[in-house]
């Protein structure tokens, strides 16, 4: 513990606008990968412990279009869709199977899905940790504002990240779709009953799902190594910040993402060696307080 | 929301169980065979599924480069070596289980552990239990270092801690008394390898530049996937030049992290894992002048025993060798000449055989390496500290180490820990 | 009645335990009875967990926690105080996981399904970061070894033989035990409050008192799997404390089945099995077809144990949808229906006595 450290980068504008760039950068690329997991579990009732899989194909469907065509945009744009039209068909062929089970049985579907994924990609792209590298036009020095230091990439990260949170949210809010999604997660029957095919939006929040992490994985490659395996720690973080956010809610998400991320941004000055006991602790917390999550509503 | 139907367990359906359980069992039993006279099997316990699944596979083409060689000259009088692989999925108690199993059941004369630190530890306790002949490639110092758990049967065959860290510690002392760098900062994994590996680097570091200070450290986790709170920390506090420990996957993504808040250009920045070709070649941005120790490089020791044995082994395996390739490797080749020398595949006179042997080889520094009698770890392998530039060879200029005072320093080292 | 059936049981347990005894001197090797000493440490472990899936309608999926925290507490007493005996460190063990079950469960039993699972879990993760991060204590990740095993009343732990006659010792007895327990009035209580909670409270039950003491109970039998799994393997290590360990335990029940008392037992006896198998595909496949390039391919499949342990798992629970030991019963059941289908309809209640 260093609580010394940690207040005076309190009180240190520099520090202050660093690690808060920093808390914004982790907690905005988690999001993506968080929302889907909670637009699923919010509608579906299903409990996508294979997100994080998703998160890893986005990657590794961005690496490949990359190396194909060297252009980073038509990368992201690949990861996305791809793991758009994966989660379609892993809803159709295996989800759709386990509606109304128990949340163990989802769970071991998941688990038996991300075991064979991992394998799938060693065995497609190698064993070997694939590093991506930085475009070409993102190599540049970080831009010095208030004291702090923030990358060029980073601020191109945050903003398009909050572009896709601002669209997600409208879409979600103001269009016909959204108002059927959001019917679908409160009363399925009614739903259907008016003619929609809840088959089709059942899919459809999984294309959705998919697609955000596909672009969190697409983005995210300039700055990870690429490795079978690698989106476990996305998904346990991005449960936490589900859970502490309210299953189900897309600002829930938002915030939940933001809150980890400063909690690890300051967390790494003030308790170096305790960050991620820092993250389970605030979640049980959370559950112990308001077991709905800050932004869920109360069952 | 849970669709439980009820319990109906009566004491038949106990009996069936239970009848269930002991057929699946018994039927689920492969591994009751004899063990046959040819060829000579050696088990390899390591990890083939994950995040670090290139161990299994570098560890296992370093092992058979070596054995086919011995096979292709004739073997043990027409015997072949055959390597086994099993992957423990980084589960230490698979990974004694699969030691045992290999042994006992599968008829291999040894083990060489190609696993995880921990899998290294419950290995060494089978091979104390049954005396089997056990080739570790685990680096954690302890493992042979300290008397309590160190066991006559099994030996190391890498790099240990302590030696690379001295070899850290001289390389960076030089250069830091005539730099100036006096301001430190470590950022190394939290866990048992990165706490060790970055105290020992310090604690050299101090021995040959007094004034170096430790301003502050910053701890991510294993396989943390983002490094920016750590790289602001250290920004904030501006060191001279900072430790690190990262390896594999976390390395490269370190590294790509670093660059972009341009972090090589505000201070020295002293990595000892990256000289290997596994970071080196996946890095697309290699920056300058970053300082690493030496783990695998054709260029280092620059021999042409070397250059060759690199050479041969991409042409085989359409790859580069790995650290881990040279380790396993050495491993067999320990093997091997112990078979040959006593002219027979008993686990018992190899083993007695490997204690203190030298064997001939292209990563020793005078070409040879030794399997230190005293505490049956590897000796006079080439270690070393440069700086990269961003292509092949990438560490042009490796500064070697003399192992006389590696030596005298880690019997400092075992002193202030209690294992002599 | 009751009294008889005790007796019987104890019988039962006692014959299973003298088959086991008796293993070593028809399978000389060590591979039979290592086997069975795994079975012995994930049985506990699966059964306990189902007493709170199968039994309870809790859906742990932090059970974990008690597995990483029998083995590490059991080998942390040995190693750093030598003076404790044996059943002594058992007791203390049992004593500590008690006390954690009791705190976990007051905050964790409240909630339902999802939040349960995920509170769990995250009291598991929570242990698990302290055992990576207490080094100088735990160890960290190159795990605990080399701790000793004075011997008591002539059982001597550090000889395999006597492990293994403890191990088999043990599962009879923590079987036999939860079995009473599941057959006691308590065990129907808590089948009342799984099936209709509402039900339970209007007839008076305290639901939360009774929820924390099925907890409490399954975390302390959970913990005697961890002390057994620390025999196996000398020690204690951080991934007995990951929650992959309880991801594994899950999908032994579900293998096995989770409405027969046994399928546990046998869930995890599929679960060995396969994991054993599949591990060593990948040399037995070797040189298959004589075909080179096509062997290549066939090893590289045969050795992605994910990738075939992941399939298997697809088909239990998307073909299956239960259980091996429910999916027989089931099917026993419905033979025996239709083909007494003319018999008496009070045959039927009689054949599930007090459910």
């Amino acid at each position: 513990m260093d609580l010394a450290a940690l207040a005076s980068c309190l009180t240190a504008t520099s520090c202050l606008v660093t690690q808060t760039t920093s808390g914004f950068i982790i907690g905005m690329l988690l999001f993506l990968v968080a929302a889907g997991v909670s637009l699923i579990f919010g509608v579906l009732k299903v409990v996508n412990f294979a997100h994080g899989s998703f998160y890893m194909l986005g990657a590794y469907f961005a690496y490949t279009a990359y190396v194909l065509t060297g252009n980073y945009f038509v990368a992201v744009v690949a990861g996305g869709v791809g793991v758009g039209i994966f989660g379609y068909l892993f809803e159709r062929v295996l989800v759709s199977r386990v509606y109304g089970s128990a949340v163990l049985m989802q769970l071991l579907v998941c688990y038996g899905v991300i075991l064979i994924l991992d394998d799938v990609v060693k065995i497609v792209w190698g064993a070997e940790f694939k590093s991506f590298g930085m475009p070409d036009m993102f190599q540049q020095l970080p831009i010095l504002f208030a004291g702090g230091v923030v990358p060029v990439f980073y601020l191109f990260l945050i903003i398009v990240t909050l572009i896709i949170a601002g669209l997600l949210g409208l879409l979600i809010t103001k269009t016909r779709y959204g108002k059927i999604v959001r019917a679908a997660a409160v009363n399925p029957s009614m739903v259907s009953a008016l003619g929609i095919n809840t088959g089709l939006v059942y899919g459809s929040v999984f294309v959705l799902g998919g697609l955000l992490a596909g672009l969190a994985g697409g983005l995210a490659a300039p700055v990870r190594s690429l490795t079978a395996g690698m989106g476990l720690s996305v998904v346990v973080e991005s449960f936490i910040v589900t859970v502490i956010g309210g299953m189900g809610s897309v600002a829930g998400a938002l915030a939940g993402s933001l809150l980890i991320g400063l909690v690890r941004s300051f967390g790494s000055i003030g308790f170096p060696l305790f960050t991620e006991g820092l993250m389970f602790l605030l979640m049980a917390v959370v559950l112990v307080v308001k077991p709905s999550g800050l932004f869920g509503r109360e069952a | 929301m849970t669709k439980l139907t009820r319990p109906k367990s009566t004491r038949r359906t106990i009996l069936k169980g239970a009848g269930a359980a002991i057929a699946t069992g018994v039927a689920g039993f492969p591994f009751i065979s004899r063990a046959q006279n040819n060829p000579i099997k050696i088990g390899m316990v390591t990890i083939a599924s994950g995040r670090v699944a290139m161990l299994g596979s570098s560890s296992a083409n370093g092992a058979n480069f070596e054995f086919e060689k011995f096979n292709a000259a004739g073997g043990l009088g027409g015997r072949p070596i055959e390597l086994i692989v099993r992957d423990s999925k980084g589960k230490p108690e698979e990974s004694a289980r699969l030691a045992r199993e290999l042994v006992n059941s599968d008829g291999c004369i040894g083990i060489l552990d190609a696993d995880s630190s921990a899998a290294a530890f419950a290995i060494q306790e089978v091979a104390r239990d049954l005396g089997m002949l056990t080739i570790h490639m685990g680096e954690t110092s302890s493992l042979t270092a300290d008397p309590k758990i160190r066991t006559p049967s099994a030996f190391r065959s890498a790099r240990q801690s302590i030696h690379d860290s001295v070899a850290a510690g001289a390389y960076a002392g030089k250069l830091a008394k005539e730099k100036g760098l006096n301001k430190w900062m470590g950022c190394s994994p939290d866990y048992a390898y990165g706490r060790d590996s970055n105290a020992l680097f310090f604690e050299l570091l101090k021995h040959f530049h007094k004034d170096a200070e430790v301003i502050g450290e910053s701890w991510p986790k294993l396989f943390q996937a983002d490094y920016t709170e750590q790289l602001t920390k250290i920004l904030q506090a501006k060191p001279q030049a900072i430790y690190t420990c990262h390896w594999g996957g976390d390395l490269t993504a370190f590294i790509d992290q670093s660059n972009i808040y341009n972090l090589f250009a505000q201070m020295q920045v002293f990595a000892i894992n990256v000289a290997d070709y596994a970071i080196v070649t996946a890095v697309k941005n290699l920056p300058k002048g970053i300082h690493s120790g030496s783990r695998y490089l054709a260029t280092f020791p620059k021999t042409d025993a070397n250059a060759k044995w690199s050479a041969d082994y991409r042409a085989r395996f359409k790859e580069y060798p790995l650290n881990w390739s040279w380790e396993n490797a050495t491993a067999a080749k320990f093997i091997t000449e112990a078979i040959k020398k006593t002219n027979s595949a008993d686990p018992k006179q190899l083993i007695q055989a490997i204690t203190g042997m030298t064997i001939e080889s292209p990563f020793g520094v005078n070409g040879t390496i030794t399997m230190r009698a005293e505490d049956n770890t590897i000796v006079d392998y080439a270690t070393g500290w440069g700086q990269t530039i961003s292509a092949d060879p990438f560490v042009p200029d490796v500064a070697s180490v003399d192992w006389k005072l590696i030596n005298e320093l880690e019997i400092d080292w075992k002193k202030r820990n209690k294992y002599l | 009645m009751r009294q008889s059936s005790f007796l019987r049981d104890c019988l039962l347990a006692l014959i299973a335990f003298a088959i086991l005894a008796a293993i070593p001197y028809f399978f000389p090797g060590r591979g039979v009875t290592d086997f069975l000493v795994r079975l012995a440490a994930f049985a506990i472990f699966a059964t306990s967990l189902n007493l709170l899936v199968g039994y309870g309608g809790m859906e742990s999926f932090g059970h974990g926690l008690f597995f990483g925290l029998g083995c590490y507490s059991f080998a942390l007493i040995l190693k750093h105080f030598p003076q404790v005996t044996i059943p002594g460190a058992f007791v203390l063990t049992i004593l500590m996981s008690v006390l954690v079950g009791a705190v976990v469960g007051a905050i964790c039993v409240r909630l339902n399904e999802t939040y349960f699972a995920f509170l769990t879990l995250a009291f598991q993760m929570l242990l698990h970061s302290l055992i990576i991060a207490w080094t100088p204590i735990t160890g960290g990740d190159n795990g605990l070894t080399g701790y000793s095993r004075p011997a008591f009343l002539g059982i001597r732990l550090d000889n395999y033989y006597h492990v293994y006659l403890f191990s088999s010792a043990l599962l009879c007895l923590c079987l036999l035990a939860m079995y009473q327990i599941v057959q006691s009035p308590f065990g129907y209580t808590l089948r009342m409050i799984r099936d209709n909670a509402s039900r339970a409270v209007f007839l008076g039950i305290d639901v939360w008192r009774m929820r924390l003491v099925a907890f409490v109970i399954a975390g302390a039998f959970g913990a005697v799997g961890g002390v057994v799994m620390s025999l196996f393997v000398s020690g204690a290590f951080p991934d007995f404390a990951f929650w992959t360990i309880s991801g594994e335990a899950i999908f032994m029940i579900m293998l096995g089945g989770l409405t027969a008392f046994l399928g546990p037992l046998v869930g995890a006896a599929i679960f060995l099995t396969l994991n054993d198998v599949v591990t060593k595909l990948g040399s037995t496949v070797k040189g298959l077809t004589g075909v080179p390039n096509l062997d290549f391919y066939i090893e590289k499949i045969a050795s992605s144990y994910g990738l075939i342990l992941g399939s298997i798992i697809l088909l239990f629970a998307l073909g299956l949808k239960k259980g091996l030991l429910d999916f027989l019963n089931d099917a026993w059941a419905d033979r025996k229906e239709t083909s007494t289908a003319e018999a008496t309809k009070a045959a039927a209640p009689a054949r599930a006595p007090g459910e």
